[in-house]
């Protein structure tokens, strides 16, 4: 995942590929991910997070739908 | 606390204290283990979507956030300047080490540098996006890509 510094920059980028444009995300939002994802990455006890948790996650912050579904067989 | 996870957190350990990815053998010599038995116990973190290795099998390409190699997302904690695997793990470094930091990365479209303060409570608001280009379910397929 990648940053940009606008919408149009991510519609440039993914016509220029012939790839699909996919879901965006604020900044605010990745730091939650970045939170949820490595908080205690240097604790003993750290571990990733399983499909049902991931789900939790991305609900948590507004991300929703096949998309952010760790086990989802909707997208190629 | 098992093997393995002794040899998890040393290798984040040296990592947060040099900010480079230690060898084989210095984790063996870090933990008095043969560098066959480090080299082995990678294998096993890799399976369990812990560390990614680089085409040698023993090198790190990746302990998440951090990455054992160069690459366009830098930040800077304290005295140190980490590599970061993408947009997620740059603010991913901060929040792993419990610190301020400051991000050096870019647009991917137009390539214009792009910075980021990042405090103990999160980012400071910066004009940008962040575009996940490949779905949740397969982010394992090629994760060097994601």
């Amino acid at each position: 995942m990648s940053f940009f510094r606008s919408e149009d920059m991510v519609d440039q980028w993914c016509a220029a590929r012939g790839r699909p444009r996919r879901p965006l995300v604020s900044l605010e939002q990745l730091w939650r991910l970045a939170l949820a994802w490595y908080e205690n990455r240097l604790s003993p006890e750290a571990r990733r997070p399983g499909p049902d948790e991931m789900r939790r996650i991305f609900a948590g912050i507004g991300l929703h739908g096949p998309f952010w579904d760790p086990q989802a067989d909707r997208f190629g | 606390m098992d093997a393995d996870t002794e040899l998890r957190l040393a290798i984040y350990r040296h990592i947060a204290a040099n900010a480079v990815a230690p060898s084989v053998t210095q984790m063996s010599r870090a933990l008095g283990r043969s560098a066959a038995e480090i080299r082995a116990a990678y294998q096993r973190l890799y399976a369990r979507r812990v560390l990614v290795l680089q085409d040698d099998g023993e090198s790190i390409r990746m302990a998440p956030p951090f990455s054992g190699v160069e690459t366009q997302h830098r930040v800077r904690v304290g005295d140190k300047e980490y590599f970061a695997n993408c947009a997620w793990d740059a603010l991913g470094v901060p929040a792993a080490l419990h610190a301020a930091g400051q991000v050096s990365s870019r647009c991917e479209q137009s390539l214009e540098p792009l910075s980021i303060r990042v405090g103990r409570d999160g980012p400071e608001p910066v004009p940008c996006v962040i575009h996940f280009a490949v779905p949740a379910a397969h982010w394992w397929d090629d994760i060097v890509y994601t």
